[in-house]
């Protein structure tokens, strides 16, 4: 299957996917586990998560899916929400717990 | 080796600003831009924005860029 394809259907049948580098319980990188402890802190435990190092095509494509460079990416309903920043910025304003339904 | 005089030359070559900062220690690097550019703009259209003024570089050698992007009032209702 094309990558991109495959991307579209992990994205639309999860509400809620996060693309990082490691797993939920060993980010390897500072970004990546600032978005799984935001993600904690709201509650969300049964969240989709692709560790882009075990997946060198989907760390390459995902960039190009949301024209987006940066991992971690967060996918809420199929859409595209932001990185880890943006994560930051919507949890402190209450914008993520509201299109999260927490 | 990746400066943060750097990653503020890319930046403010490729967009408006009326602050700009870059923090780094090599590795990591931290942004704060000020611009009219993000007026009307969402969070994701505004880092785009900045993420295009690095084009490739984000690709190949900034891995950890944080970026706080704030519209010149954003900014003085913040000071």
């Amino acid at each position: 299957m094309d990558v991109l394809e495959l991307i579209r259907q992990q994205v639309t049948t999860h509400p809620v996917v996060l693309y990082m580098k490691g797993s939920p319980q060993f980010p390897q990188c500072g970004f990546s586990g600032n978005a799984v402890r935001i993600l904690n802190a709201l509650g969300v435990k049964d969240y989709f998560s692709v560790d882009v190092l075990q997946n060198p095509e989907i760390r390459q494509n995902i960039k190009d899916y949301a024209n987006w460079p940066t991992i971690p990416q967060l996918y809420i309903n199929g859409e595209f929400v932001g990185g880890s920043d943006i994560m930051a910025e919507m949890y402190q304003s209450g914008e993520l717990q509201k299109l999260l339904g927490v | 080796m990746v400066t943060p005089e750097s990653i503020e030359h890319n930046i403010k070559n490729g967009m408006n600003t009326t602050y700009l900062s870059v923090d780094g220690d090599g590795r990591h690097f931290e942004a704060v831009v000020v611009s009219e550019e993000f007026a009307g703009k969402s969070r994701i259209q505004r880092h785009q924005r900045v993420y295009q003024t690095l084009g490739d570089r984000m690709r190949q050698d900034v891995h950890a860029l944080s970026i706080k992007t704030f519209t010149p009032q954003e900014w003085q209702e913040k000071q």
